[in-house]
């Protein structure tokens, strides 16, 4: 480990100030091939000995090893990688990278704009490509986030973001890829001296016809295509009206999801996500009918109720998997940011407890890919995407063996370096000094 | 002589009763005759019942009770035949008559005490804290409230005990009846002395946490003690005073919880009193602690209602322990009963005196025998306020405290008539004096009709019915069946009857007014027919219905609603919670072969090992062990498993009732350990985690924070049972953006607001510690030994120094007697601290966070400091944003002792995981990176000797694990604390199916008693007028308590 670090720490050092993040790496011009490695599709599939090669920023050659034949020179330039894991680069869904630094500054927060309708919020515009964290999250493999802003009833519009660029237009991989709505609560449960109540939330009814009346006036506007008058709020909504965007709900338990159904019906919403899901695998059956996917809450916290199964967040992944939901991983809560580089332990969790390896991997690349609508473009190891993936001595889905010695984006080779790196190497050589 | 019925009338000759120091207006009136009540089923006492007796009053007391009374001639003689006369209760917790509770005193000009200094006084010579109302006098406050002191008499009350029920130290309680004059009422003016860890409406900023409360009533007895001992020469303070008026009358403590109850107790064995102690009806749930208190309890009558359970998906909010208390909560009397705790029985809580018979006679058929209900109502509490010469019962010379039942009170249909207080007439539900019901012939001039007499909810109604014979169109005869409702009023004694007649003899309103015989078998009278004729009519009782039969087929009819007659009621279980079970599981002798041995010692790893447990301990370790002693060891074959010594969690919040006491910038005075909350779901959790001992910190609101709580994770324990014995102290002490208050949005006030004024926060308090050790030690042992030997208190005579329970504990950590545990983030305040404990001689033992501690790893080896840090985290305040995910290997390369901790309740059930990013980030070795949530936490704790390492004699504190101890992929299989198994993979299915099938069974009970009519609380609603009302239930949330 120490070598990998100051070899690394030499190379990065022609990039980079000490403590500044590293610079963005430019295009590639050398095509890349990666001889050897275990390669995890994406697709809940893997190739043992597997070549892979990328130009231009495009793989142009998944394959096994040992059935192909390959010029000698086929590709500028080839990393062995014997005994290593590849995997397309993880995807962070529902995620605010970028949209603030540290949790208790408030001038640096830009996560939640105030006000209660607004579609017409939109990430990508505050994604701060210098944020101190986005180099730490690449670090553990996560090269890809959908960033979405939150708070209010419609808290705006989301955008997928790559994790290497000089700004947020060169970021972008999707702009604008669907509005988030915040499903109201039904109940709540309160504790009035030691007297336990549940009740439904007061003000539920009220929000649940405000939501509906939303959607009803922004429809009948957008059915005209040029309105003489323009109203940005229902302007917002127009993509998800057509079809273009998704509509995502954050709802976990079953009544609001069922809910969120039978909106999905009455506003006659072409593609619904849920977001959180807590409760998904309980109406599962209505949510495959229904063909919504679900973004699934973090997994590392704890049950929601004292008597559910201790294990529940960790297992709610296979269950999902075994009633066939489609579903992505994301980390929303407390520390979300700098936890974002914990998503791969997430899935290996979820291996853990009852899913599939494959399905592990797929659930922070094929499946998100498809859910953000980007899987054209990434989300797998296949010929024609993009060549964003990266190279693990180990298990990247566990802590204990996870750690890259290359990643691509777009096939350009990123700097695995961060802050945290440099401050590291800054006072080992303190004290390997004191040792002198 | 007929016998005269004087129910009412007797009323107003006792009313006019005079005050004999009162001028009066008019003619004086004078009590001059006695009362007798003759011919009933009188309860002398609890546990005397005697048949057809006469009770004897004069003067409001008794003058006699038995069986051959001579009645004096001066007696106005009741007939009480068939009646049931029963002392008063008395109601031992009672606001009764007290002014609500007003603001507490110095409240003006808003809260005081956040970040205040705390020496100016409130409002003249009291002491510092409003939650301190020792000098509150409830006789002082007292008046007569008809309206509450009805409902009372209606739920068989006479007298209570009432406190005003606001703050800590609450004054003193008054015992008072409840009749019309407060000077009759008031029997004891300063009867009892009330506490609670409640501090009410004190607008004292202090304290601010139930471990809070606890320390100022600890310190109030102290300083009570010290200004008896000579203090008062030093200043004058009424409250102290006060305090120690108070300290010679009964002690009641209203504590709330079992827990709280097991808390209080503790303050009051501290001090060598023994509370009557206030609950609120869980005790059941941990007997054996209740009664190993040896406290004597109150406890309510309160008894939650149904929740409406007919959505499954809603139902999920409440628990099963919710659940369980629902249908538990009746049969707490009779568990305390059966348990043997002297308990007497309030009616606190319950507004309606209907709530209260019929949650008394739920307690009775759960088993409370209804002797001992009437002890707890009558006896009991008299004999506890040291009034048992004046009520609780009927004997000579004691308080005409009394009421008047139609039946043995404990049945369902009994109805409370009279309550006679200090022979004070009070009418409930006026007696019927003459019972109607039977079967008559009810003779008219034209015809004898058949009546039927019968009660209907306490209404007397009548039926006739009239065979009407007459012939068909076709000239056959036939036989017409008439029922005619009859009217029946009794007023004073006449009678009115009416019935509208449709038959061959008469037709349309029968109207008819009347007298009864005096032997009650006859009526007569005059009345008019439907034409206006008048006429005489009489009626004959043929047969009396036997009521008794009556009673007993009403009875049949309930119990045919449950099957099989006997309720099911659920178990207990330990903790009274999710995952809690019946019996606790013990201490076993295991054999685990084949495993992969994490030893954290210096053996290492070892491949296919052995390790034998016995008695919580581990007995022997290696590659194989000698077994043979134990024949009857369970044997684990863990082929292809790993075993590691138990996780443990240096900075934990679990477990807890309370975390912060922060309105001060020093709190080193509150306890963790008294705080601690066995029935923590998070517990169990966090041993399915492989946790198996935590630290339970102090929050960091302040730099002097609270004392720990040293636990090892006994699930289904009490307290006593988690808290490590012998456990060295700690203590939590904070630097930073928290105790500085940088992240509150308004400016802080309270005195640090910078890492400047931390330092000399520090420098301020150790150096007041070593004055106060300096000064005090020695005499602080004298008193010591004092307290411990009370009986021969020869204090002398001497000015003794005040007990500091702040500044002793930061004596004992200049006496190295206490360890400190710090919050810390950045270098400067690192070093800070640093320079402050080297120049007070001590050592700081534990930097807890210390994100940035690689950065001063060097001094902090110098110093000789510990380091408790999280894997990863950092960016959630400007103080962590030099956090590095490598901190915890540079320093452990320096030489540190580096542990993991969760400061979470969800990551510290995989910190063996949290512990594998220190492999990631840093390289350290794997079994060096085990050790920073086994060894190197207990070496930290300084626990190292016991737990920590797989080692013989060790506590067998041990876990099996799925896989590799630091891989995602490992699970714990089976935690061991102290050789039990609190978590075991497939008990806990089996678990998870039971405690489904409990509460499916509570949930079909719930439906039941909604669909018997009895009241539910719902999923409210509070707004009704919107859609989706409809598809759940509307009837009226809540509950009828106040």
């Amino acid at each position: 480990m120490r070598n990998l670090f100051f070899i690394l720490f030499t190379v990065a050092s022609l990039f980079a100030n000490a403590q500044q993040n590293p610079t963005v790496a430019p295009a590639q011009t050398r095509s890349v091939l990666i001889m050897n490695a275990t390669a995890h599709i994406g697709d809940g599939t893997v190739i043992e000995n597997a070549a892979i090669g990328f130009r231009n920023g495009k793989l142009d050659m998944v394959a096994d090893a040992r059935t192909i034949r390959l010029a000698p020179n086929a590709y500028d330039e080839t990393i062995d990688a014997s005994g290593k894991q590849v995997y397309p680069g993880f995807i962070a869904t529902n995620s605010t990278l970028g949209l603030h630094e540290l949790d208790a500054i408030r001038p640096a927060n830009d996560v939640a704009e105030t006000g209660a309708y607004k579609p017409g919020i939109r990430s990508a515009i505050a994604y701060n490509t210098d944020s101190e964290i986005i180099p730490t999250v690449r670090l553990n493999g996560v090269l890809m986030g959908q960033i979405t802003p939150r708070g209010g009833v419609i808290s705006g519009t989301s955008c997928v973001m790559q994790f290497d660029a000089w700004n947020w237009e060169d970021a972008l991989i999707k702009a604008d890829d669907g509005v988030h709505l915040n499903w109201p609560g039904v109940f709540h449960k309160h504790n009035d001296k030691g007297k336990v109540n549940v009740e439904k939330v007061k003000t539920y009814d009220q929000q649940l016809r405000e939501i509906h009346t939303f959607f009803n006036e922004a429809r009948a506007y957008c059915a005209v295509k040029e309105p003489a008058l323009r109203e940005l709020r229902f302007e917002g909504l127009r993509g998800v009206f057509s079809g273009e965007q998704k509509l995502y709900v954050h709802a976990d338990d079953a009544k609001s999801i069922q809910e969120a159904l039978n909106f999905k019906a009455s506003q006659n919403v072409k593609h619904m996500v849920i977001v959180g899901g807590y409760d998904a695998h309980l109406v599962a059956d209505q949510l495959k009918a229904n063909q919504v996917a679900v973004l699934l809450r973090r997994l590392h916290e704890l049950p929601m109720y004292a008597e559910d199964d201790v294990d529940l967040p960790y297992k709610l992944p296979m269950l999902l998997h075994k009633a066939g939901v489609e579903f992505a991983l994301q980390n929303e809560g407390d520390m979300e940011r700098m936890g974002a580089r914990n998503l791969p332990f997430y899935a290996g969790t979820a291996v853990a407890y009852g899913l599939p390896y494959e399905e592990a991997v797929r659930s922070l690349t094929q499946s998100p890919a498809k859910i953000l609508g980007i899987d054209s473009i990434c989300g797998t190891l296949e010929v024609g995407k993009d060549a964003t993936l990266f190279i693990s001595t180990g298990d990247a889905l566990d802590m204990r063996t996870n750690a890259l010695t290359h990643a691509f984006i777009q096939g350009r080779s990123i700097v695995l370096r961060s802050k945290q790196t440099e401050l590291y190497e800054k006072y080992k050589q303190k004290y390997d000094g004191q040792k002198k | 002589m007929r016998i005269f019925s004087v129910w009412l009338a007797l009323l107003s000759v006792l009313i006019a009763q005079a005050q004999p120091t009162f001028p009066y207006n008019g003619i004086l009136p004078k009590d001059v005759t006695s009362v007798a009540f003759t011919h009933a089923t009188i309860f002398a006492d609890y546990q005397t019942r005697l048949e057809d007796a006469t009770l004897l009053i004069e003067k409001g007391k008794v003058t006699a009770v038995g069986s051959s009374i001579a009645i004096p001639s001066n007696a106005v003689v009741i007939d009480c035949r068939g009646k049931y006369i029963y002392p008063s209760f008395i109601d031992l917790h009672s606001d009764y008559g007290l002014a609500d509770a007003a603001p507490a005193k110095g409240s003006e000009g808003g809260p005081r005490m956040r970040g205040g200094s705390g020496s100016e006084s409130p409002k003249g010579a009291f002491g510092w804290n409003d939650a301190i109302n020792a000098d509150y006098t409830a006789a002082l406050n007292f008046t007569c409230k008809e309206d509450v002191a009805k409902e009372m008499r209606g739920a068989g009350f006479g007298a209570v005990l009432t406190h005003k029920m606001d703050g800590i130290v609450r004054g003193s309680g008054a015992l008072v009846t409840l009749g019309s004059q407060p000077n009759q009422c008031l029997l004891n003016p300063m009867a009892s002395a009330h506490y609670s860890f409640n501090k009410g409406t004190s607008t004292t900023g202090y304290p601010s946490s139930l471990m809070g409360c606890i320390a100022l009533l600890r310190q109030s007895y102290y300083d009570a003690q010290w200004y008896a001992n000579g203090g008062k020469t030093e200043e004058r303070n009424l409250s102290l005073d006060a305090m120690n008026t108070l300290a010679l009358r009964p002690s009641f403590f209203d504590a709330g919880d079992k827990w709280n109850l097991l808390r209080a107790d503790k303050v009051g064995d501290e001090f060598g009193v023994q509370y009557i102690i206030k609950t609120n009806g869980t005790e059941y749930q941990r007997l054996n602690d209740v009664a190993a208190t040896k406290a004597s309890l109150i406890v309510p009558m309160t008894f939650p209602d149904a929740y409406d359970v007919s959505d499954p998906y809603v139902t999920r909010l409440i628990s099963l322990d919710e659940m369980k208390h629902w249908e538990m909560a009746p049969s707490n009397c009779a568990m305390l009963s059966a348990n043997k705790i002297p308990f007497a029985i309030t009616g606190h809580g319950l507004s309606e005196r209907a709530q209260f018979w019929k949650n008394l006679r739920k307690a009775v058929k759960r088993g409370l025998s209804e002797q001992e209900a009437l002890k707890a109502l009558t006896y009991t509490p008299a004999l506890w306020i040291g009034a048992n010469g004046e009520l609780g019962s009927l004997n000579e010379g004691l308080w005409a405290n009394f009421f008047i039942a139609s039946d043995n009170i404990f049945n369902e249909s009994a109805i409370l008539h009279e309550n006679w207080v200090q022979g004070e007439q009070f009418v409930i539900d006026a007696a019927k004096s003459i019972d109607l019901v039977g079967n008559y012939e009810l003779k008219l001039p034209n015809h004898i009709y058949e009546l039927k007499v019968k009660e209907v909810e306490g209404k007397t109604k009548g039926s006739i019915q009239h065979v009407k014979a007459g012939k068909n169109d076709d000239g056959a005869a036939k036989m017409d069946t008439l029922n005619y409702n009859v009217s029946i009023s009794l007023v004073n004694e006449l009678l009115t009857i009416g019935f509208d007649a449709s038959d061959e003899f008469y037709s349309g309103m029968i109207r008819l007014a009347g007298d009864i015989a005096t032997d009650r078998s006859s009526w007569s009278g005059r009345g008019q027919d439907a034409a206006g004729n008048w006429m005489e009519w009489s009626a004959v009782m043929k047969a009396k219905e036997d009521k008794k039969e009556a009673g007993a087929k009403k009875e049949n009819g309930e119990k045919g609603k449950e099957s099989d007659g006997k309720e099911v009621v659920g178990d207990v279980i330990y903790p009274f919670t999710a995952y809690g079970s019946k019996e606790k599981p013990k201490a076993e002798t295991v054999w685990i072969k084949n495993a992969t041995l994490w030893t954290c010692e210096a053996d290492g790893k070892i491949e296919n090992g052995q390790l034998l447990i016995h008695q919580g301990k581990i007995v022997a370790i290696g590659k194989t062990v000698d077994a043979s002693k134990f024949p009857g060891a369970r044997v684990i074959d863990a082929q292809g498993k790993h075993v590691t010594p138990g996780i443990i969690d240096e900075h934990s919040h679990i477990a807890l009732a309370s975390v912060n006491e922060g309105e001060q910038a020093c709190s080193a005075e509150v306890e963790e350990a008294r705080v601690v909350w066995p029935e923590d779901i998070d517990i169990y959790r966090q041993l399915s985690g492989g946790v198996t001992c935590a630290q339970l910190l102090h929050g960091s609101a302040n730099p002097i924070g609270g004392q720990s709580a040293l636990v090892k994770l006994h699930w289904g324990g009490n307290a006593e049972d988690m808290l490590v014995d012998n456990a060295p102290g700690f203590i939590k002490f904070a630097l930073g953006e928290n105790v500085k208050q940088s992240n509150w949005y308004n400016d802080g006030s309270r005195f640090p607001q910078t890492r400047m004024g931390v330092e000399q926060l520090y420098y301020d308090h150790f150096i007041r510690a070593r004055e106060y050790g300096a000064a005090n030690i020695a005499a602080l042992q004298e008193i010591g030994k004092s307290r411990n030997t009370r009986q021969n208190s020869s204090l002398p005579n001497v000015h003794s120094p005040r007990v500091d329970l702040e500044m002793k504990t930061l004596w004992e950590i200049l006496n190295k007697n206490r360890f400190v545990t710090c919050h810390s983030y950045v270098q400067s305040e690192i070093n800070m601290l640093m320079h402050v404990a080297d120049s007070m001689g001590f050592t700081l033992n534990t930097f807890t966070h210390i994100l940035e501690g690689y950065k001063v790893a060097d001094k902090m080896k110098a110093h000789g400091a510990g380091a408790s840090s999280f894997s990863d985290w950092w960016a959630y305040k400007y103080e962590v944003k030099d956090a590095i995910p490598q901190n915890g290997a540079l320093l452990h390369e320096q030489g540190i002792t580096v542990a993991f901790n969760s400061d979470d309740a969800e990551m510290a059930r995989r910190l063996n995981q949290e512990a594998a990013k220190a492999v990631k980030y840093g390289g350290v070795k794997e079994e060096e990176a085990l050790k920073f949530v086994t060894l190197n936490p207990a070496k930290l704790l300084h626990i190292d000797q016991r737990t920590g390492s797989l080692a013989s004699g060790k506590d067998a504190d041990v876990v099996i694990w799925t896989d590799h101890p630091l891989s995602i992929y490992a699970k714990a299989e089976k935690t061991f604390v102290d050789g039990i198994c609190y978590f075991d993979a497939e008990r806990d299915i089996e678990m998870r199916k039971s405690m489904n099938t409990e509460r499916a069974r509570l949930i079909q009970k719930m439906l039941n008693a909604k669909g018997a009519g009895e009241p539910v609380r719902t999923p409210g609603f509070k707004d009704k007028k919107h859609f989706h009302c409809d598809t759940l239930d509307q009837t009226s949330q809540g509950v009828s308590f106040k």
